[in-house]
């Protein structure tokens, strides 16, 4: 299995008030393809400042992030924009879905700011809902959807973008018991069947248990790594 | 598709936009309906004063203009008719001969210029004979008829039949009065014709006067599309002793006038246009302050700047253009139907006419004001949409996923 991310004594710090507040801290971590790891720790030791950083969506203060060899922590805004759209799938805890498109249209998009051609935005889009167990709400908008089947619309279409990873800022954080469940359960199908690679944060302890690797997190630092 | 997403996005707060929507069909509308409300007030008042006063053009002694010396009367008279009655672009032409002098009946006298006209030619020209109100033109007395306007015969107290005595000096200097009788009252929107003037025959006035022949003044109307300066200054050309000038010269204010509607036209059109683009920058800034964290997980996911960019103007251009085709509509609706029917201001005709206007307006506007307001209209919305766009693409995605 190769490498894809290789964050190398990354660092982030905040100057909020006077003191400085060190999110990420000298922190060093590989993810290899087809992992399905969780970040984890109390809250405020820096799982959305990792998984930000690590997503290209914000800079290390220090140290840098390589995806496949290229590192993206010297990368242009503009360049990042379309890195990100070519290799990195996300799913937000919330609003991830654009509210005036279908959950089929919301899949389809990425793959049309992909310039994928019509035919196969459709088909693959289609087929992703139907992995996702929520093709039969292909034509509903966001807002008559609940929150895991949202949820599942948006693992759908970070998918669709065939991206190199997945990156999930507790995704699961606003759903119930059961929707967790069947969240958690459908992406780790996705991770043995499409050989996708996730990475994402949780509190929830059962979600941690689905995890076939624990990245445990505290003041910005890893703490431990267990591998199961 | 991001068409498709900036459509349903404008529709996302139908109430917002209806409201925007509104506001520039009322805005639109009412500039159509100002424009063509003034353009058709300036029209009637210009057509009326040239129509009724002033004519196309008029023929006078260089120095007579200056203070009604009777002894200026103009030279060589018959060659500048015979000359305006062969140019093919004039319609008619009249002769008068002027006076200032006093206006008394039994009751009151005043101050009036008394114009002596040739009943005929005067009718063609300025359409005298249209404004008679009670009496008759010139017509149902005997000898010295005069035809004087009603706010005059009101002052004077005097009815059709009443006798006047107009006085003035003759060409020597001589004090001289007539007996007239009134033939006919004029009503007029004109203050110069209602207020001030007495028109008498041009024979009995130039017996009075002891001027023979002479005329102080030619007035000439030409046909519509005429250049009346270029023929003004043809004429004067030709005819170097006398002085020449058409309306715009004769009535600088109505030249003023134009200029003052045009500008007053533009001044509105900018009110409303900017009150427009507030409108629309308002409702556009709470269409992108209410969607900060869509707009930052688009941007997340790998939407570029520029798409954003556009979709938000997008959504701002079709605001625009549902609201601006429907209230150009209603307002050329508006005005083909008063370009018809009129506007009947009688109400406050009053007050109008005073001021010189008719009392019904045809409004009426051309392809090229249309043209202009909906030019107007497009800069305005795609001005008005930068900000907002340019606002939303400053987002960094990150702060912009972070917001509550
Ligand atoms: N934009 C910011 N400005 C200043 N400090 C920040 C900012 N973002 C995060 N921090 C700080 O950095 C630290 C790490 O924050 P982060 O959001 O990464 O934690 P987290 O592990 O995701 O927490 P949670 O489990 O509550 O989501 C916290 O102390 C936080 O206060
Ligand atoms: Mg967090």
């Amino acid at each position: 299995m190769s490498t894809i991310i290789k964050a190398i004594n990354v660092s982030k710090v905040y100057h909020k008030t006077t003191i400085p507040v060190h999110a990420v801290n000298q922190l060093s971590l590989s993810i290899e393809e087809g992992e399905f790891t969780a970040i984890v720790g109390p809250s405020g030791c820096g799982k959305t400042t990792l998984l930000n950083i690590l997503g290209g969506l914000d800079q290390p203060t220090e140290g840098r992030v390589e995806v496949d060899g290229t590192d993206i922590s010297i990368m242009k805004d503009s360049e990042l924009i379309d890195f990100r759209l070519r290799n990195i799938g996300f799913v937000f805890q919330a609003y991830n879905l654009i509210p005036v498109l279908t959950a089929l249209e919301n899949v389809e998009f990425i793959m049309l700011l992909q310039k994928r051609g019509k035919k196969e935005r459709h088909d693959r889009a289609m087929e992703l809902l139907e992995r996702m167990d929520i093709a039969d709400k292909a034509n509903s908008k966001p807002s008559q959807l609940s929150g895991g089947q949202q949820q599942r619309v948006a693992v759908a279409r970070a998918l669709a973008s065939k991206p190199r990873f997945i990156l999930a800022d507790e995704p699961t954080a606003n759903l119930d018991s059961s929707s967790t469940n069947n969240l958690l359960d459908l992406m780790a199908k996705m991770n043995e069947e499409q050989k996708a690679t996730f990475i994402f944060s949780t509190h929830d302890q059962r979600v941690m248990d689905k995890a076939r690797r624990i990245v445990t997190l505290e003041d910005g630092t890893i703490v431990s790594d267990v591998k199961r | 598709m991001i068409a498709i997403i900036a459509w349903r996005n404008v529709w996302r707060n139908k109430g917002r936009s209806l409201v925007v929507i509104g506001a520039m069909i009322i805005g639109i509308w009412a500039m159509a309906f100002g424009g063509g409300f003034m353009q058709s007030f300036l029209t009637s008042y210009i057509e009326s004063s040239i129509r009724h006063e002033t004519s196309n053009g008029q023929v006078h002694h260089p120095k007579f203009t200056e203070d009604y010396d009777i002894q200026f009367s103009i030279e060589d008279y018959p060659s500048i008719l015979t000359f305006l009655q062969q140019t093919e672009s004039v319609e008619s032409v009249t002769t008068r001969s002027l006076v200032n002098g006093m206006i008394s009946s039994s009751r009151q006298a005043t101050g009036v210029k008394i114009i002596g006209v040739n009943p005929k030619e005067e009718a063609l020209v300025t359409e005298l004979n249209t404004l008679i109100s009670d009496g008759a033109y010139f017509e149902g007395i005997s000898s010295n008829p005069v035809l004087i306007g009603n706010k005059l015969a009101e002052k004077l107290k005097v009815n059709v039949k009443s006798k006047v005595v107009l006085t003035f000096q003759d060409i020597d200097g001589n004090i001289t009065a007539g007996r007239f009788r009134v033939a006919g009252i004029l009503k007029a929107s004109s203050l110069a014709i209602s207020e001030s003037s007495a028109y008498v025959l041009k024979s009995d006035m130039n017996r009075l006067l002891n001027i023979g022949d002479n005329v102080h003044e030619i007035a000439f109307t030409t046909i519509s599309g005429t250049d009346d300066e270029a023929l003004a200054n043809t004429l004067q050309a030709k005819f170097p002793n006398d002085k020449v000038e058409s309306w715009k010269e004769i009535s600088p204010a109505l030249v003023f006038m134009e200029q003052w509607m045009a500008a007053t036209l533009k001044i509105l059109i900018i009110i409303i246009m900017s009150a427009l683009a507030f409108g629309i920058i308002n409702t556009m800034l709470m269409a992108v302050l209410e969607r900060i964290r869509e707009l930052g997980m688009l941007m997340a996911l790998g939407m570029k700047r520029v798409k954003v960019f556009l979709m938000i103007m997008l959504e701002t251009i079709y605001l625009a253009t549902v609201g601006g085709p429907v209230g150009l509509l209603i307002g050329y609706a508006t005005i083909a139907y008063l370009g018809k029917t009129g506007i009947d201001l009688t109400d406050y005709s009053k007050g109008l006419e005073a001021i010189g206007y008719d009392s019904i307006l045809y409004p009426m506007l051309q392809p090229m004001d249309y043209m202009q307001i909906v030019i107007g209209v497009i800069t305005t919305a795609f001005l008005a949409s930068i900000y907002p766009a340019w606002k939303a693409i400053k987002l960094k995605p990150i702060d912009a996923l972070h917001t509550i």
